[in-house]
């Protein structure tokens, strides 16, 4: 096509031309260390509730609270392989409270009566305390605030139980208000590896 | 020789590249391993097992979502493109606006009230900031391109993304009812407010991991609109904002928009934006009053400000009155590119 090009015209390209190849270098930049997914994630290791170690702490109950969601999208969850599947499972049973007719305490852990307890294997009919339990956590009911997290560590309980974020109700807030408020920056996406 | 191009050999010359774009996006990346949460375990000896539990018993499964799979992600990209594309299109080559407000409509569903308003390209511009200054913070290939793709348009066709494809943009776009005209320099004033605002969201944004905030995500005030949840203030702001909208066009992209102010410095050099043209429209300047965002100056579309919400044609009596056949011939004689004659 044959034309003239105004000056004007000309700038014009060379101005495009020199943003284009500036984002095509930020794309460059930016693509060399892209990670492949950006859900948010809790590091059960940093969280104040299951971290080893963190020992007499109260519990921090943000997740549930600080979601944008009105029924937070963490729920607790129980690693069942290495559940201790006690009798008196600490998570279950607030163990300071009294104790009933059935020599368990009489009152429960959960706020929301989320964890279901079950007898599991070979039971004994005679003696419930010889059985093992599966604690099943009610994925409808929990909110994710924790208190069943924090019992279930050392010395009472093994730690299975952990705080998770549900990537299926998570909105994937480019800036999650739980990991704007969370103390111990356990809420975070994963790095590229 | 006129400059004689039909649309059949622009779309070609500017879709090349853009395609060649979201190719080489996606070619690259492969299928990444995805890494959904930390690996977290407990070295517990004394849990009871199968065989110890007996009775045939099956250690439940542990129910984990998996996050939104990358098909999708790959989808909503090349929805954005082709977005994009078709809104250049109506805005600068059909020129008729009824198009573009169902384009702007199916993105307010789908972006806004479907995908939730999240991940945007007006947050995003603070990821890739992010990723600029710390080292060990990336971006996903996708928040990537739905932060490029939209520049890239811009300096093509000028504001196309918030003609009719920005969730936010949009759903002030349909709350303009009785527009009253803003004086001209107030309008510009509170046009720096964006650059503000992006230079502050820029630096909370960079700021050491544990002191870091999106404030362009914690105080959007239509996210909340979009999910039907949020802070009852935000909800309040959002509600205000599309309230005076009704009469002040599109308060947040005017003068908010951090991300506006991005694609207005992009769209001053666009190779073909949004015009107004003597060779295809009448210049006689009843567009001026159309214009709901005081964005044609002398009896031209400021490409900087300007929408591309084509309400200035809708007024225009060219093609308001005639058929689009009797518009054809006096463009081609003018030497602008015709209409797409199948
Ligand atoms: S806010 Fe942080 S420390 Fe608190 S429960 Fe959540 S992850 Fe754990
Ligand atoms: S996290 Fe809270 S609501 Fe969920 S099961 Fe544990 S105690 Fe109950
Ligand atoms: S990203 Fe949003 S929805 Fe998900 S946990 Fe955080 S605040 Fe809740
Ligand atoms: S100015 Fe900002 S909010 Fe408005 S349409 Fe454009 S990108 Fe969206
Ligand atoms: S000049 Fe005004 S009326 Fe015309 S498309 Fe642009 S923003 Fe809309």
């Amino acid at each position: 096509m044959s034309k003239t090009h105004t000056r004007r015209e000309v700038l014009g390209h060379a101005a495009r031309g020199t943003a284009l190849a500036g984002l095509g270098g930020l794309t460059g930049l930016l693509w060399l260390k892209a990670n492949a997914t950006f859900a948010w994630s809790i590091n059960a290791q940093r969280c104040i509730n299951s971290r080893l170690g963190a020992v007499g702490v109260d519990v921090c109950e943000r997740c549930s609270t600080e979601c944008v969601l009105a029924l937070s999208a963490v729920r607790a969850v129980n690693e069942f392989k290495s559940c201790g599947r006690c009798y008196v499972c600490p998570a279950y049973f607030k163990i300071t409270s009294a104790v009933g007719p059935d020599g368990l305490p009489t009152e429960k852990v959960c706020p929301r009566d989320a964890i279901k307890r079950e007898a599991i294997g070979w039971i004994d009919p005679d003696d419930p305390a010889n059985n093992f339990y599966d604690y099943t956590i009610d994925e409808t009911l929990c909110n994710g605030c924790g208190r069943c997290v924090l019992e279930c560590k050392e010395p009472a309980g093994l730690g299975s139980i952990r705080l998770e974020v549900r990537h299926d109700t998570c909105l994937d807030c480019n800036r999650c208000a739980i990991a704007q408020a969370c103390p111990e920056d356990a809420f975070d996406r994963p790095e590229p590896a | 020789m006129p400059r004689c191009a039909s649309l059949g050999t622009v779309l070609p010359r500017v879709a090349g590249p853009g395609l060649l774009l979201v190719l080489v996006l996606f070619g690259v990346s492969g299928p990444a391993a995805a890494q959904e949460h930390v690996e977290y375990e407990r070295p517990v000896d004394v849990a009871p097992t199968e065989d110890t539990i007996g009775e045939g018993y099956v250690t439940p499964e542990v129910q984990r979502p998996r996050p939104r799979a990358a098909a999708w992600q790959i989808a909503d990209v090349v929805l954005l493109a082709a977005a994009l594309g078709v809104a250049a299109w109506l805005a600068i080559w059909r020129r008729q606006r009824g198009w573009l407000v169902a384009l702007t409509t199916a993105c307010l569903l789908y972006f806004g009230f479907y995908r939730e308003g999240c991940v945007c390209p007006i947050g995003s511009t603070q990821n890739v900031a992010v990723a600029l200054v710390d080292h060990t913070y990336a971006v996903p290939h996708y928040v990537i391109a739905l932060f490029v793709l939209p520049l890239v348009a811009a300096l093509f066709f000028g504001r196309v993304f918030c003609a009719g494809v920005c969730p936010l943009g949009a759903i002030q776009e349909l709350m303009v009812l009785k527009p009253v005209e803003v004086p001209r320099r107030l309008d510009k004033a509170l046009g720096w407010l964006k650059w503000i605002y992006l230079g502050t969201a820029l630096y909370y944004a960079v700021l050491p991991a544990i002191e870091r905030d999106f404030v362009i995500c914690r105080f959007d005030p239509f996210v909340g609109l979009f999910r039907f949840t949020g802070a009852a203030w935000l909800l309040m702001v959002g509600g205000a904002f599309l309230v005076v909208g009704i009469f002040v066009g599109r308060p947040y992209c005017r003068w908010l928009c951090p991300y506006g102010a991005l694609l207005s410095a992009f769209s001053r050099y666009a190779w073909r934006p949004f015009s107004i043209t003597p060779s295809r429209e009448l210049d006689c300047g009843l567009c001026q009053s159309a214009c709901p965002y005081g964005a044609i100056e002398e009896r031209r579309a400021v490409r900087t400000s300007c929408f591309a919400c084509g309400r200035c044609y809708r007024s225009c009596p060219v093609h308001h009155a005639e058929t689009p056949e009797s518009v054809v011939p006096a463009a081609e004689l003018a030497g602008r590119p015709p209409e797409a004659a199948p």
